[in-house]
């Protein structure tokens, strides 16, 4: 018993020697997945590769140049907002956290996130440096809540090597169409040259991809998709348009059916149709099979924002920031706030590897970014870009009902008219639930 | 066991269907290890590769990697087996209460429990939450293992399994002086063994798997279970990008549920067989 005391005692005095520790904590949240396994120790972002990779050397070489400042990271599981939630309710919640901007709404509008306009000034962050679209996609009347880290979206990912089969190149760029009826056309052009589908669709399981469709090509034609916060409109003659054009497309098995994400992506890579129109974040992986030889997109890649089909070109995006939730801090610990966003401003450019676009727009004319593969023609998206309003609460949830009812509607499981009408229905009762 | 029961000696034709059977429930398994051992640029283009060499540990290598893994593992472990022993004591004494005594409000109170399996655990999340919350017992051990404690399934599965032994085993005991613990203790817990075994293992399944719960109560990454540790340690698109790595986590997860039942292969299926012939 003597010698247990004793060596609890020595324990005790061993642990009291240990060094103190001045440095002002900041808890980050992010989700990215984790990878320290190979960037666990690496500052070098420059040697960084995806997302993981980038962020999770970003914040390491933050902690190494602000040796006053030490950022601890959770790492949670896309797309994290059940923890954050959680967190708040049991207030406690992180210093910093990642979040899509069409999520910002859900906090913000709650009071449970801080305005960030005093974090960048201190920062001396130059707001005007912000893109259109990630501007609009952090600011809520009038005042910025987030940080805006990218803009992200739809894009047509096209196989080039068909397109060429196709004869739908021009001076070695992919000819894309200008209105609904070109599309139409070259996609039966595109059929018959190669036998192969224009379009590779992800209608199954990926409410996103439905729901982009509809919103980017409503929104190119002025429809106003939110008359007011707490309802929809969608069964309108444009939205009945939007959705009668792809469902010609599958009538007329110009697109896949039945496909869900992983197996539009293999159809992809394997060169089984024209045109994948799927995100930003998906750059990095079909550039690096355009890379590898042997592969059917070996040097057959080209990447562009959706086509103007209607209207005036305009695009649905989102985009990724960094929040501030409502707790109370230190005045340290807000300094160290600032100087983190600081810090990411300067490195948004690394973050633009990843395939998303950059948030501000010196970065989109920086001579870096315009060299790195595909991103002068991807570059528009951040002018044409446009989020949901602002004032519009559970935008993630409400695309999950749109892309869900689109998808019925242009694979013809519903008539349009009673897909829009659910769509507008159950949107509607979910806003109704909202304050 | 078939022989063993006496039924007739099972014929070849029978016991190719249930090879055949057996196949098809081990393929699933096999694929997933099979892609496990992928990189997963090989898998991007076409699952397919799976089936061809050259096959790597680098999956496995880099879960191991993480310097948290082994403390999620470690987590789950506490928490599994945590909630298992305290269902198995809660679940034994409220079932032989309920079996054997006699006390006011008994039915009632059984009706109440009984009423417990209808409620799902979403339904009371919310309070739940909050009451940890009030507690400050998020992210830590006790915050995690109460709510399993919570085991209607467990009181309701003891008490008919006792109330199949016969009474007369405790009134010869207490003609011999025995007390009601010792008579609890010394005998109906050690004829309840094929029980108890039973409920371990559906518990530590429980434990083990749950995903919910840990999400929201364990919020700092050195409290994750290896569920959820495993989940945020992927990339987006894992599922396609990732595929490799996702089914190494799969299997690197599901082995410590695969010892407990090689370990207790032979009490679920007494306890089976037990409860089939009742």
């Amino acid at each position: 018993m003597k010698r247990l005391a004793a060596a609890l005692l020595l324990a005790l005095s061993l642990g009291s020697c240990a060094k103190p520790d001045h440095r002002t904590h900041i808890y980050l949240q992010r989700f990215f997945g984790e990878c320290g396994a190979e960037y666990g120790g690496s500052t070098d972002v420059a040697k960084a590769e995806g997302e993981c990779g980038i962020i999770t050397t970003l914040i390491n070489r933050f902690n190494a140049e602000n040796p006053d400042v030490h950022v601890d990271v959770n790492v949670v599981a896309w797309p994290g907002y059940p923890q954050l939630t959680a967190q708040v309710a049991a207030r406690d919640p992180p210093d910093l956290v990642t979040m899509h901007e069409g999520v910002i709404s859900d906090y913000a509008l709650k009071g449970l996130l801080e305005p960030v306009d005093d974090y960048l000034k201190a920062g001396g962050i130059d707001t005007a440096d912000f893109t259109d679209a990630a501007r609009a996609g952090v600011t809520i009347n009038g005042r910025a809540y987030g940080l805006p880290w990218d803009t992200h979206g739809g894009l047509f990912h096209v196989n080039t090597a068909l397109f060429a089969k196709a004869g739908l190149m021009r001076s070695g760029k992919p000819l894309l169409p200008n209105t609904a009826d070109e599309l139409i056309a070259q996609a039966k052009q595109f059929e018959a040259r190669t036998g192969k589908p224009y379009l590779i669709q992800s209608n199954v399981g990926d409410p996103a991809f439905a729901a982009r469709n509809l919103y980017t090509y409503m929104m190119a034609q002025g429809a106003v998709l939110f008359p007011d916060a707490h309802h929809i409109r969608l069964n309108t003659p444009v939205g009945v348009q939007v959705a009668t054009f792809f469902k010609l497309l599958n009538t007329q098995h110009l697109g896949t059916l039945n496909m869900d994400t992983p197996a539009a992506i293999a159809a992809f890579i394997n060169g089984e149709g024209g045109i994948y129109p799927t995100g930003t974040w998906m750059i990095g992986s079909f550039q690096q099979e355009a890379a590898t030889p042997g592969r059917p997109l070996y040097k057959s890649y080209a990447v562009f924002p959706y086509p103007r089909l209607w209207g005036s070109h305009v695009e649905y995006v989102s985009g990724h920031s960094w929040v501030v939730p409502t707790h109370q801090r230190t005045a340290q610990q807000r300094n160290a706030i600032s100087r983190f966003f600081k810090f990411m401003s300067a490195h948004n450019y690394d973050w633009a590897r990843t395939g998303h676009i950059p948030a501000f727009k010196s970065v989109l004319a920086d001579p870096r970014f315009k060299s790195l593969p595909h991103r002068d023609d991807i570059a528009p998206l951040a002018e044409i870009g446009r989020p949901l309003p602002s004032s519009i609460q559970r935008q993630n949830a409400i695309e999950g009902i749109v892309g869900e009812e689109a998808a019925a509607a242009f694979t013809g499981q519903k008539t349009i008219e009673r897909a829009l009408s659910d769509a507008e229905r159950r949107v509607d009762d979910l806003l109704a639930e909202v304050e | 066991m078939a022989a063993r029961l006496g039924s007739p000696r099972l014929t070849w034709p029978a016991r190719a269907a249930l090879a055949f059977a057996a196949l098809i429930m081990l393929a699933p398994l096999l694929w997933t290890l099979l892609l496990s051992l992928k990189h997963n640029a090989d898998l991007v283009g076409h699952s397919g590769a799976a089936l061809r060499p050259p096959y790597t540990l680098a999956n496995y290598g880099a879960i191991f990697g993480n310097s948290l893994t082994l403390r999620w593992l470690l987590n789950s472990a506490i928490v599994a087996i945590g909630q298992t022993a305290g269902v198995l004591i809660l679940a034994s004494l409220a079932g032989y209460a309920f079996a054997r005594l006699q006390f006011p409000f008994r039915r009632t109170l059984f009706v109440i429990v009984l009423l417990g399996l209808a409620v799902p655990s979403q339904a009371v999340i919310l309070p739940q939450h909050q009451l940890f919350a009030w507690l400050h017992l998020h992210n830590s051990y006790p915050g995690l293992i109460l709510p399993g404690l919570v085991a209607p399934f467990g009181v309701f599965f003891m008490t008919t399994y006792m109330r199949g032994i016969p009474a007369e085993l405790d009134e010869a005991a207490m003609l011999d002086g025995a007390s009601r613990w010792t008579i609890f203790w010394k005998i109906i817990v050690p004829l309840t063994m094929p029980a108890q075994s039973t409920l371990a293992v559906f518990t530590f399944l429980g434990a083990w798997n749950d995903y919910w719960w840990p999400l929201i109560s364990a919020t700092r990454s050195d409290m994750y279970t290896l569920t959820v540790g495993l989940a945020a340690a992927q990339m987006n698109y894992a599922q396609t990008s990732g595929l490799g790595y996702l089914m190494a986590q799969a299997v690197f997860a599901s082995i410590p549920i695969f010892i407990v039942y090689i370990i207790f292969q032979k009490q679920i299926v007494r306890a089976m067989a037990g409860a089939a012939v009742r």
